[in-house]
């Protein structure tokens, strides 16, 4: 017994003793672990050992799904492709302006048929590699040829693109479009290193393209490692190591930039997190204008039995819809109310519904109600669909309010209805829901990519409500062609107010970012295009 | 011994049918729900063209039966197919990346459920009729009724946010992971020697597992109690004391025996556990099996799905069939 006893005291000893090592070795080790490095006081003493490279950790909730621009199509990959690789043109950081990126300019021929564009002589890979037109023009016909989830990007409009030496591109399109800028400055568009295999889709690829950080290393759902890329012909990044986590829930994000575990909370915390993190001494919250936006489907679809296939059934929901109160108690703020489909912030936004039917205006709505032949005795009825996961947690809420709100009229009567999000999308696409709420986050930044998809007949298939007016058409075609911007304001303004009048789709809210990080950490730059450009992080 | 070899053979072609029968109802059930893995994906942006492009393409126009049949011939050819999202990686490749982060959370919640289990039942047991039996037992049905999301959460906030003494959640510190063996950061790390990995690895498991292992040790506490208590009151345990044998020495052999039926217990939990670490994962974002599998679900990604539970049944099905050998080579009292 005694001889088991010593040892289990052995065992119980080395134990403590191994812990203990461990311990004092992360106390006391000079090369502090990179999480702790942003900790460090601004004036470092002066030691023998070189300073650890200048590292920020960044927490999500995303994923990335895969790390090749032919196929990743979703907002958080969308986000690391614009810091390991680049375009012919980018967004200015901080504004929805386009500038010289990859080419020093660009020239348009043949009346917006024909892009030519001039790239920059000394672009290279990470890897030292140099980027020359022609990998501009492998790269696209990679995307074109695999014909992964975002290709349509590309070959929507793109008919051939070639490489007239080797720093010119010339694009020809398939019909001229004034916005082919904006879509350039998007990840299909990016030059892609050669070791992307040729035609198939190269998911775990870590090549990257060109632009300020290489991909050092990246555990699928757990971490990404950026550092900066000592290739690149810009400025070199001013974080020379970013660290991106991945966490699965809100919550579990949320204490992690509690304890200090990451230093910058990026997408996505709840409303309710946010305004608590607001309090935290140690945190700073910062809000920029998003370009997500959220609006209801009313399906007016003429083969349906649907009441909203009525116009002014659903002028009548549009008027008492109270944007304010959503904003407030759904979204405790963190959307703002939005009055169009374009995106405040954006030019040529034009506030329509708050002209033509205010908020929660119940009188205009029970007027138009009562045109459509309902009343007190006679209520319409409203079969309302939310989706519980894809959204949020907040839907419910929204949902609720929503229907309170229409309910406050005495003359409608809503029926909540739910559905898992693949359900959903096939049930709109079957136009089989009666009222239903979606969500947009734009491919590119022009006010075509918030109308044409909704509103265009044919590009709004999805919505499973054929939406289509002769008058509209006309006018988003002439939009999308028109040289200036102020002659596309115009059709744009035209567009919205026909929106407004018909209400096919009944804007709600837009969302704003917030990006909760330590007090000591500078260059957060955000802005519409909700791109997070670690290179300028400080 | 070589009934015992034959009888390994039946349980394993036992698990052969079980399997099919599985794989085949999740292969309709999944089916029959509206959706399908592309329209989730892209079904709200890319034109009604590319969207019928991409449904052939994944092989989804063709009829039910047919890709039945194609998906069981792949399946015994033991190609598991690619998934239907995003990269379009292989199911296997998707699967192995996350397979070794839920063992280690499994291996690990069943030693802590099965210590913690062992050592308050024993308590128990030993103090029968005492205020430490009775808090052992109110201990077990608290354990047992713990709603793993908050339990973690709580355990997190003290533990992670107040204390400061570990990570919050994920597998280990960015940037150290040890050189890939098995997949098991924890035993990689000793196989290596990297002692950054072991403590960090070590640390980041540490709350999950104790979660996992708190919330399953209550049935145990109960099963140990209660099977000691019994084996207590035996005769031979009478015999032992009337001899003056000592107390220490009595419990040894009487645990001996009360422990059969929570080795059987174990086998019953194992498949729990997989359960449980499916909300400890998500709890603790921990890059598993279970978080895969409920997000492939969400996107009706069908390959995904099936690969992870056929993957799920076999794993289950051998952890029994090692259980049950256990209990043979315990229990020489069992034949078979």
């Amino acid at each position: 017994m005694i001889g088991k006893k010593k040892v289990l005291l052995m065992v119980v000893l080395v134990a403590v003793l191994l812990f203990s090592g461990c311990a004092q070795q992360k106390e006391a080790t000079p090369t502090p672990k990179p999480t702790e490095a942003p900790q460090a006081t601004p004036t470092p003493t002066p030691t023998q050992t070189p300073p650890p490279p200048k590292t920020i950790v960044i927490g999500v909730t995303d994923k990335v799904t895969d790390l090749d621009p032919s196929n990743a199509y979703d907002f958080f990959t969308w986000e690391v492709m614009n810091n390991v690789m680049g375009g012919l043109y980018r967004y200015k950081p901080g504004t929805t302006e386009l500038e010289p990126y990859l080419a020093k300019s660009y020239e348009v021929q043949e009346g917006g048929k024909v892009y030519v564009f001039h790239l920059r002589e000394d672009l290279k890979f990470a890897d030292g590699t140099p980027c020359k037109a022609q990998d501009v023009v492998r790269s696209i016909k990679r995307v074109m040829e695999i014909s992964g989830d975002p290709s349509w990007l590309v070959t929507d409009f793109v008919e051939n693109v070639e490489a007239v030496d080797d720093y010119t591109v010339k694009f020809t399109l398939s019909t001229p479009i004034s916005y082919f800028l904006s879509l350039v400055a998007t990840p299909p568009y990016f030059p892609a290193h050669p070791a992307y295999k040729p035609n198939e889709i190269d998911s775990d690829q870590t090549a990257g393209g060109v632009g300020p950080y290489k991909i050092t290393k990246w555990v699928r759902d757990q971490e990404l490692i950026l550092e900066a890329n000592p290739n690149f012909f810009g400025d070199s990044p001013k974080t020379e190591k970013i660290i991106i986590r991945f966490y699965q829930d809100a919550t579990t994000l949320r204490l992690a930039i509690e304890k200090g575990e990451i230093d910058i909370a990026w997408r996505t915390l709840t409303p309710i997190d946010i305004e608590s993190l607001k309090k935290n001494a140690n945190l700073k919250v910062i809000e920029v204008p998003g370009a997500a936006i959220r609006y209801l489907v009313l399906n007016g679809n003429e083969s349906t039995e649907f009441a909203t296939k009525n116009p002014d059934v659903r002028r009548g929901i549009a008027a008492a819809i109270d944007r304010n109160d959503i904003s407030q108690r759904v979204y405790l703020g963190t959307w703002e109310p939005l009055y169009s489909l374009v995106p405040i912030g954006m030019w040529s936004y034009k506030d329509v519904f708050k002209q033509k039917y205010g908020d929660g205006n119940i009188e205009l709505a029970k007027e138009y109600l009562a045109k459509a032949g309902y009343d007190e005795n006679n209520k319409l009825k409203l079969e309302l669909w939310w989706t519980p996961t894809h959204y949020g947690d907040t839907e419910k809420d929204l949902a609720q309010v929503i229907k309170e709100q229409l309910e406050n009229t005495g003359v409608i009567e809503v029926e909540l209805k739910s559905a898992e999000w693949s359900t959903y999308v096939d049930y709109a696409r079957k136009s089989a829901m009666m009222a239903s709420f979606f969500g947009w986050y734009p491919d590119y930044i022009d006010p075509d990519d918030y109308t044409t998809p909704f509103l265009k007949s044919g590009s709004n298939r999805w919505l499973g409500y054929p939406y289509s007016d002769p008058e509209m058409d006309e006018l988003l075609e002439k939009a999308a062609i028109a040289m200036t911007q102020e002659e596309r304001t115009t059709y744009y303004e035209k567009v919205q107010d026909k929106l407004a009048e018909d209400s096919p789709i009944v804007p709600l809210v837009q969302g704003k970012l917030f990006v909760v990080a330590k007090k000591d950490i500078g260059g957060i730059v955000l802005d519409p295009t909700m791109l997070f450009r670690y290179y300028l992080l400080e | 011994m070589a009934s015992l070899k034959a009888y390994i053979a039946t349980r394993a072609l036992m698990v052969l049918p079980t399997v099919i029968i599985l794989l085949t109802l999740v292969f309709f059930i999944l089916r029959i729900l509206p959706g399908d893995p592309i329209a989730s994906l892209v079904g709200q942006k890319v034109p009604p063209e590319v969207l019928e492009k991409l449904r052939e393409e994944a092989g989804l126009n063709k009829p039910i039966i047919v890709q039945y049949g194609e998906y069981l011939y792949n399946i015994f050819h033991g190609d598991f197919g690619r998934s239907m999202i995003w990269g379009k990686r292989p199911v296997i490749s998707e699967i192995m990346d996350r397979f070794p982060a839920t063992v280690e959370l499994t291996i690990f919640g069943f030693i802590f459920s099965v210590l913690i289990g062992i050592i308050t039942g024993s308590i128990a047991a030993f103090r029968r009729g005492s205020k430490l039996d009775a808090s052992m037992r109110v201990y077990s049905i608290i354990a047992y009724s713990l709603f793993i999301p908050w339990f973690g959460m709580v355990l997190q906030m003290i533990f992670g946010v107040y204390l400061q003494a570990f990570p919050i959640g994920g597998r280990i510190s960015p940037g150290v992971e040890p050189e890939k063996i098995t997949g098991l950061y924890v035993l990689d790390s000793l196989i290596s020697l990297n002692f950054e990995a072991l403590s960090s690895s070590f640390l980041h498991l540490l709350l999950p597992s104790i979660t996992l292992g708190i919330v399953l040790s209550g049935a145990y506490t109960r099963l140990v109690r209660n099977n000691l208590i019994d084996v207590l009151s035996q005769d031979y345990i009478t015999a032992y004391r009337s001899r003056g044998v000592k107390n220490s020495k009595i419990a040894i052999h009487a645990m001996k025996n009360a422990f059969i039926p929570v080795i059987t217990l174990m086998g019953l939990q194992f498949a729990i556990l997989l359960a449980g670490a499916v909300l400890t994962e998500t709890t603790f974002s921990w890059p598993g099996m279970g978080t895969f599998l409920l997000e492939r679900i969400q996107y009706r990604d069908y390959t995904s799905v099936q690969g992870a539970i056929v993957f799920y049944a076999l794993f289950v099905a051998l952890i029994s069939l090692v259980v049950d050998v256990i209990y043979a080579l315990i229990d020489p009292r069992i034949r078979y």
